[in-house]
């Protein structure tokens, strides 16, 4: 195939952005990745399993992790910004802010020996703070590339001039305290392709979530730290286990519409809830069999191929029962046990619920930093500050040479922005091949 | 059988629009304090979907769920995803409550001793000496006969003689 | 600083000595509080704008048009804020509301801009947190206090615009401060029942008699409210609870003012506690409380 002397920028490592730049690559066309976090995957990594499938989620995305990272036509800058955006469509000038491991990528093998020794205990971010990581550390277990990190901000080295022990516990000798962040100037890029993801609403709006006792009940988690619970390489090993005393929980309610479809956090459908609530509550009954599952919903948005079939599955196979009806509060008992107070639409009355532990479904929000990507692309946001777009352009930003897909536009499944990733990429690869 | 009245819904909805965001989703029964003593005998959520529907005769006549069993805690207000405003629509119908005369008692007492005397207590003549005895001011009260004239301008008058059972 | 005094109904004229303390304890913080001839009932939130809200309107308009808007108007009472606060809301919010209240007024010559400032008595109490320290001569030691907040102290937060509806802080702060023990318990952010004595007195009185339940269970050994109908409530009921139900609480309430007052180092006796149906005596000797 004939090879392009323009390239295409994507914006954001998660599945969407791997699938833009996976199918631009193939039609001969040279792509930059840039990615924020020190390894790609995004969202669909911290995921057990997915939806209508139930498939392992790292099984399926890892072979594409691995291909992005190999593909002769795809440059991947992972922990790396976008930091400035010139020219138009056909021949976007980029720069690109490459920020310092401090561990060399052509040395380290991730054998890990630098964090085993590293002392100091850091929040997991990728584990939703649920357990602890060293400040040399993979983002992780599978990341790609399979290359450390210093997180400079904790590492003692940086913030008391004492340590440097894994310096010592190096055998390839990769750690370089010396590294400087770099710029790199992108020249000829014909298009970009924006797939920064989300955020959810407990990241920056935890006030969403007070009513829940989520923070002051041990025993109220949110959905993604409860799919972190389930993951076999999470912090609980796989084995689901509630905060207040270590103990399998064997009634659990979901609630759904946190802070979504609501006229005090976030008006719009969070569209994915409904169908991910059933999946975990799957995959906790296959955990354990004498599980109860109670979703607790406004109503059930499942529209997609196969989902309402979904749905009836979980409650004739896996023990789910679906309750209509939004939950006001959370209070607990002594024991911590969460007790639900519900209206049963069916005969009207006022029922409590006691449960071992309650799932919150989160609400997805645009994420960190969008206003300021935003006006650094030069593209509009719309009223809920997510990327505008056109229902029958659901690809194109605002302006011309720059593609949009997944939950950066709107809430949206894997195979949706899987989807519109290969879209996006069709109409990155016209402005490039003049199309 | 209900009658759909869609005069009284129009009604409720121009007194306040926001009965029409209502999802019945079910936070306010879920929060209510009373829903929860009465097993859901009383039910904000049930109220607020007889208005949208227009059931003025549940409403008003028959009272079903019996609208004066509001706390006026206003905590439905505060939980609504929506932000209907309950209490304001709950306010409304029992001012039409009170023109049918189908109200407690309670509320002809208190609302005759404004009328009489501009305030909800009036002053006995041992509490006007306890507060001399506690070194407290003498209170100056409203003009009664101002007070009936603003009573007279809105129904209150009318509804209020009326009620003298 | 200078505020008009709104006493309303049920303190002035059924609860004398809480007007007591709460005028000593603004009279120690040197907060002058101005008596209005004039006021009429603001009306009850939970009676008159039940039966007619435009009588409810009209009459807090006149009330509130009877100010002279010193620091704005301050209440005993937190339906009375509620009242006042609400009636503000109504006439801001909406022109024709205002026109039509205005309308109202003019057969008695007057007339209401909506401009009077409207703050419940803790309100201010808290705003001079540093003033109440200062005055703080006997720390209230061993006192471990159920705070009841009382829904219209907070909520409809639209216009109430004071503390968080369900998280509230400010009455915690004012209690700490004073040393006495902020004890939580299940349901303290839940409606006394109060309101409902008019409509249904069995459900008004199982919601007292759960709240009360709560609290005896928290270990606190005192309430404190501050709103009169949640005192009556608190204060009338445990007699007929005990009755019926064959309970035993015994458990003072103190209104706020009543609180500080006896931190500030007034006696009981001034601030006539005797009126009071549980006496808190047993509890100032249980506690060690030197009074």
């Amino acid at each position: 195939m004939e090879k392009s002397s323009k390239s295409a920028l994507v914006i954001g490592g998660g599945i969407a952005g791997i699938q833009a730049a996976l199918d631009l690559a193939d039609m001969g066309i040279h792509v930059d990745m840039v990615e924020k976090k020190p390894s790609i995957g995004g969202r669909m990594a911290q995921l057990d399993k997915t939806f209508p499938t139930n498939d392992c989620s790292i099984c399926i995305l890892a072979p594409k992790l691995s291909e992005c990272y190999r593909h002769p036509n795809i440059t991947l800058h992972a922990y790396s910004e976008v930091q400035k955006v010139e020219g138009t469509a056909g021949n976007f000038t980029v720069e690109i802010l490459k920020r310092a491991r401090y561990v060399k990528e052509s040395e380290c093998i991730n054998c890990g020996l630098c964090a085993e020794k590293c002392p100091m205990r850091v929040e997991d971010e990728f584990d939703r703070e649920l357990r602890k990581r060293r400040a040399i550390y993979m983002y992780y277990l599978q990341g790609v590339p399979a290359i450390m990190t210093i997180d400079k901000e904790k590492c003692l080295w940086f913030t008391k001039n004492a340590c440097r022990i894994c310096e010592k516990a190096c055998e390839k000798e990769a750690i370089d305290f010396d590294q400087q962040d770099q710029t790199i100037t992108l020249n000829n890029v014909g298009s970009i392709v924006v797939a920064t993801g989300y955020n959810l609403i407990e990241d920056f709006e935890k006030e969403a979530l007070n009513i829940y006792g989520y923070g002051k009940f041990r025993n109220v988690v949110t959905a993604l730290e409860f799919e972190r619970m389930e993951c076999a390489s999470g912090p609980q090993g796989g084995h689901i286990k509630r905060f207040s005393d270590g103990v399998t929980p064997k009634k659990i309610a979901f609630l759904q519409c946190i802070g979504s479809r609501s006229d005090r956090y976030k008006k719009y459908c969070s569209s994915i809830c409904c169908m991910y609530t059933t999946k975990e509550a799957m995959i906790a009954y296959e955990h354990d069999n004498s599980l109860e599952s109670y979703v607790f919903y406004i109503d059930m948005r499942a529209g997609g191929k196969g989902f309402q079939s979904f749905l009836r599955r979980g409650a004739s196979d896996y023990n789910i029962d679906y309750i209509k009806s939004k939950i006001a509060q959370i209070d607990i008992d002594k024991d911590e046990n969460p007790i639900i107070v519900y209206e049963d639409y069916d005969d009207g009355k006022i029922k409590q619920l006691k449960v071992d532990l309650v799932v919150l479904a989160t609400c997805i929000i645009p994420p960190e930093g969008i206003e300021d990507m935003a006006k650094l692309l030069g593209i509009e946001l719309n009223d809920y500050n997510f990327i505008k777009t056109t229902p029958f352009i659901p690809v194109e930003t605002s302006k011309n040479g720059i593609f949009t897909c997944g939950c950066v536009h709107e809430p949206m499944d894997i195979p949706r922005s899987v989807t519109e990733a290969s879209g996006a990429a069709a109409r990155a690869a016209e402005v490039i091949r003049g199309g | 059988m209900s009658v759909v009245n869609y005069e009284f819904r129009n009604e409720v909805l121009k007194h306040n629009a926001s009965l029409s965001y209502c999802y019945q989703c079910s936070t306010c029964s879920g929060g209510c304090p009373v829903a929860l003593l009465t097993e859901g005998k009383y039910n904000p959520r049930k109220i607020i979907e007889e208005a949208i529907l227009g059931l003025r005769d549940k409403l008003v006549e028959s009272q079903d769920p019996n609208p004066w069993l509001c706390s006026t805690c206003q905590k439905c207000v505060e939980l609504c995803p929506q932000k209907v405003e309950l209490t304001e629509i709950f306010t409304l119908i029992k001012n039409l409550c009170f023109e049918e005369q189908k109200f407690p008692e309670a509320f002809y007492a208190q609302g005759k001793a404004v009328y009489d005397s501009g305030v909800a207590i009036p002053y006995s003549n041992s509490i006007v000496a306890r507060r001399k005895k506690l070194g407290l001011p003498e209170i100056k009260t409203a003009s009664v006969e101002e007070i009936n004239i603003l009573m007279g301008e809105t129904n209150f008058k009318k509804n209020i003689l009326r009620g003298n059972k | 600083m200078t505020y008009d005094l709104f006493l309303g109904c049920v303190i002035p004229a059924r609860l004398p000595y809480l007007e007591v303390s709460s005028r000593k304890v603004f009279e120690k913080l040197g907060i002058e509080l101005k008596d209005v001839d004039g006021f009429s009932c603001c009306p009850d939130p939970t009676g008159i704008e039940l039966i007619d809200h435009d009588t409810w309107l009209a009459l807090g308009a006149r009330n509130l048009s009877l100010c002279n808007n010193n620091g704005g108007v301050i209440s005993f009472c937190s339906g009375c804020v509620e009242t006042l606060k609400g009636v503000n809301y109504f006439i801001n919010r909406d022109t024709d509301v205002k026109q039509k209240v205005n309308n109202y007024l003019k057969k008695i010559g007057k007339t209401y801009e909506g401009k009077t400032e409207v703050k419940h008595f803790a309100q201010v109490l808290y705003e001079n947190l540093e003033k109440v320290k200062e005055n703080v001569e006997k720390p209230l030691e061993g006192f471990k206090v159920a705070i009841h907040y009382g829904c219209h102290y907070l909520r409809p937060s639209e216009f109430i615009k004071w503390d968080d509806p369900f998280e509230p802080v400010t009455l915690d702060e004012i209690v700490k401060t004073l040393e006495a023990e902020s004890v939580g318990y299940e349901l303290k952010m839940e409606c006394c029942g109060n309101p409902l004595d008019k409509s249904d007195k069995e459900i008004s009185l199982q919601m007292i008699d759960n709240k009360l339940k709560a609290i005896h269970e928290s270990g606190a050994n005192c309430v404190v409210v501050v709103c009169p109908a949640c005192y009556q409530q608190f204060e009338f009921n445990q007699r007929e609870l005990n009755k019926r139900n064959n309970s035993e609480y015994n458990m003072p309430i103190f209104y706020l003012s009543e609180l500080i007052a006896l931190s500030f180092g007034f006696k009981p006796e001034e601030l006539g506690f005797n009126f009071h149906r549980v006496k808190p005596t047993e509890l100032f000797e249980s506690i060690g409380f030197d009074v």
